[in-house]
């Protein structure tokens, strides 16, 4: 165990929580069952196709006449990759056409254009996010020319806490990109590693060496990138627990911020990527429980607070002092220390989320592209919140960041009697309070260290949209 | 699914023989030692109409004036279009407050009367209420007491007052006028948007937002979304003072 540290922020002390939650294989197993991962609440099965453009419009007005107008979070989706990984979920087109990534970045500026002068211009933008795909397919003289056309049409904070992050593929980082980076203003980053296992990086069609990636995380580091998270994979083909133990002996060594420890989800059915995956070498559901397990332990013992939903960071993090704030947040870009702000999703399959209505693109890049062209906000589908999906989300998000809930101060937001409101939601969590993953007493909910690893099950009891036989489909697993 | 929410600031709706609870003529009446069911027997058309949904005109600068209402549910925004074609917000109505007080001695509305959220009201036919007041001294008492403070709310900002000064009178107002109706006095939901808390106030927007965050970092206030909490109301007041006078 590494010694407890207690940091002071404001003037206040807050001791990060680093006790990793208790492994129980049995437990994992039994509720190994699909379920959303609550990014979102709805999740984005819920949305509609008859959510429009009017629609979108009329909650930006809305969310510009708030008192105080939420600051904005920006999402922007760069959709290429040059070569495809079979475990691959995610939304992409694989190119190596560098034209492509012009001709995307056109379009994005008319998608900006449009969209920029919607909100009102005191309203800051204190995150900016781009995932992928892979960003770095886009060159850092790409990258800069469409930072700049940001900077011109949105009001950037000039605060510390303004977070500009990028996900990273190694394998396309020249000497100096990382330098340009930073020159241009990105102080996050996360890279891709999934295993350094070369038989799992031949299976997955991943070839990414040590030292290329260690190569990118001390250029961030030099650049004064004010954190890097790594992403690693467990339940890929191939993979054994003494090469998953090297590869996070690597990692750990490397010390990056925070680390994301990802289940993987086999859904060929959904993603067509996966389908080149060869299904006989992923590893037994026994195998996979014990990466996970090896996964807690390691990071644990190196001083890794336990965030949930696979994310680690280190106790000095913004992450882990913020979950011991009660501060913590989620949306689709993951956990984050960013209070409420409304999030504006651009390119092809982002989402938006603004005032109290969740909207998404187009999946597909010539729909996407055809919209914009046409000078129309691209939506495909959203939907506005009821005032019980308000209450919902707000009980899902604190559960899944805290993995506690102050009952009477949920009364005072939502003006309700909890107990009453949720009561068959409530009946639902019995089993599970059996299984000892979740304590309810008249004041508190709160998941046992047992609980912590099965926070979306506990979650989905309080899902009104849940409907246990669409879920296998639509869902992963839980572990 | 079960669903049981707390009572809300909405008036609760009185029945043949009970007064809405936000009646503003209620007491009036009671004292006189009518109860509403004399008051029907009276022939005075007391009329529950609404909802009227967001964006609703209740009437228009220029209607005929035949009746005052009162705000039974919501908010009701009044204001007029001056020559150049902007909008001047005249006043925001609770429920419990009457509208239509400034058209007495006219003919027609002097100004135009929108609701913000759904808007239920109760309408009095001015001619019969008048004739009513006649014979009650209690009524009559009452309606000049809303006429006077109709008056007193238009003259509020009149003065050469700060923006801090401006903010936190029209909160302390609010909060009082909630609180005279049993609704909480520390915390409440802004029906109006702050391009109207703006016009009202005659600030710019934005500032109508600086200085309520600075009021937030300041402890003075809570503000999520259009959902407020005065923290420190004896501080608000204090900076109020000298725009209620009190």
């Amino acid at each position: 165990m590494t010694q407890v540290k207690v940091f002071s922020i404001d003037g206040q002390y807050y001791l990060p929580m680093i006790t990793p939650p208790p492994f129980d294989a049995d437990l994992l197993r039994r509720y190994d069952r699909p379920g959303p991962r609550y990014t979102s609440y709805p999740t984005a099965p819920q949305f509609s196709g008859k959510f429009s453009e009017a629609n979108l419009l009329d909650v930006i007005k809305r969310s510009n006449e708030d008192p105080i107008p939420r600051p904005l979070s920006i999402y922007v989706h760069v959709p290429f990759c040059a070569s495809p990984c079979f475990y691959c979920g995610c939304n992409r087109i694989i190119t190596r056409d560098e034209k492509r990534g012009e001709k995307y970045l056109e379009d994005l500026r008319k998608e900006v254009a449009m969209v920029a002068p919607l909100f009102e211009s005191d309203r800051e933008v204190m995150q900016l996010h781009f995932g992928g795909g892979t960003p770095n397919f886009l060159s850092p003289a790409q990258l800069n020319e469409f930072m700049q056309f940001l900077l011109q049409h949105f009001h950037f904070s000039a605060s510390e806490n303004r977070d500009i992050s990028i996900e990273i593929d190694p394998r396309c980082v020249k000497p100096n990109d990382v330098a340009a980076l930073a020159a241009m203003g990105f102080n996050r980053a996360s890279l891709g590693v999934q295993d350094f296992d070369p038989e799992v990086q031949a299976a997955v069609n991943r070839i990414q060496s040590v030292e290329e990636t260690l190569a990118v995380i001390h250029a961030c580091r030099e650049n004064g990138f004010k954190s890097v998270n790594v992403d690693l994979i467990y339940g890929l083909p191939k993979q054994t627990v003494t090469g998953f133990a090297k590869t996070l002996d690597t990692v750990i060594e490397a010390r990056p911020d925070r680390i994301a420890v990802y289940s993987y989800a086999h859904m060929p059915q959904l993603f067509k990527p996966q389908r080149q995956l060869d299904e006989t070498l992923l590893p037994t559901p026994e195998t996979k429980l014990s990466l996970l397990q090896l996964a807690i332990e390691k990071l644990s013992q190196a001083g890794y607070c336990y965030i949930g939903m696979d994310h680690f960071a280190l106790p000095e993090d913004e992450l882990a002092i913020a979950q011991e704030r009660g501060d913590l947040h989620r949306n689709f870009m993951g956990y984050t220390t960013h209070a409420d702000s409304d999030l504006i999703g651009l390119g092809v399959s982002s989402i938006s989320h603004i005032g109290e209505s969740f909207s998404q693109n187009p999946r597909d890049l010539p729909s996407w592209e055809a919209a914009v062209e046409a000078r129309h906000l691209p939506i495909w589908r959203g939907m506005n919140l009821s005032e019980d999906d308000v209450i919902r989300a707000d009980l899902i998000q604190r559960w899944m960041c805290q993995g506690e809930i102050d009952i009477g101060k949920f009364e005072e937001r939502h003006n309700i009697y909890f107990h009453e409101y949720f009561g068959e939601d409530l009946k639902k969590l019995q089993s599970l309070e059996e299984d000892g993953l979740v304590t309810v007493s008249p004041t508190h909910l709160k998941a046992t260290s047992r609980g912590r690893l099965l926070l979306r099950i506990i979650a989905a009891c309080f899902d009104a949209y849940l409907n246990p036989s669409a879920t296998v489909l639509q869902f992963s697993k839980t572990i | 699914m079960n669903v049981k929410r707390r009572i809300s600031p909405i008036a609760d709706d009185g029945d043949e023989i009970r007064f809405c609870s936000t009646c503003a003529f209620s007491s009036a009446c009671l004292s006189e030692g009518f109860s509403k069911n004399s008051l029907q027997d009276l022939h005075v058309l007391v009329e529950h109409i609404g909802p009227f949904r967001e964006g609703d005109h209740i009437f228009r600068e220029g209607d005929d004036f035949n009746a005052i209402a009162a705000v039974r549910g919501g908010t009701v925004k009044t204001y007029v279009v001056d020559t150049d074609g902007n909008e001047q917000v005249q006043g925001f109505f609770l429920p419990g407050e009457v509208i239509g007080l400034n058209a007495i001695h006219h003919s027609k509305y002097p100004c135009n009367a929108v609701a913000l959220d759904t808007v239920m009201l109760c309408r009095f036919s001015f001619p019969k209420m008048a004739l009513l007041a006649t014979k009650m001294p209690g009524l009559q008492t009452q309606l000049f007491r809303l006429l006077s403070q109709d008056i007193g709310k238009a003259a509020l900002l009149a003065g050469d007052y700060s923006a801090d000064q401006r903010m936190a009178a029209f909160l302390v107002a609010l909060s009082r006028r909630y609180a005279a109706r049993g609704f909480s006095a520390t915390r409440f939901h802004l029906t109006m948007s702050r391009t109207d808390i703006a016009n009202y106030l005659r600030l710019a927007p934005e500032t109508v937002s600086r200085v309520l965050r600075r009021f937030q970092t300041e402890g003075l206030v809570q503000v999520e979304r259009r959902e407020i909490e005065l923290s420190q109301f004896k501080q608000l007041e204090q900076l109020a003072r000298p725009v209620l006078r009190d």
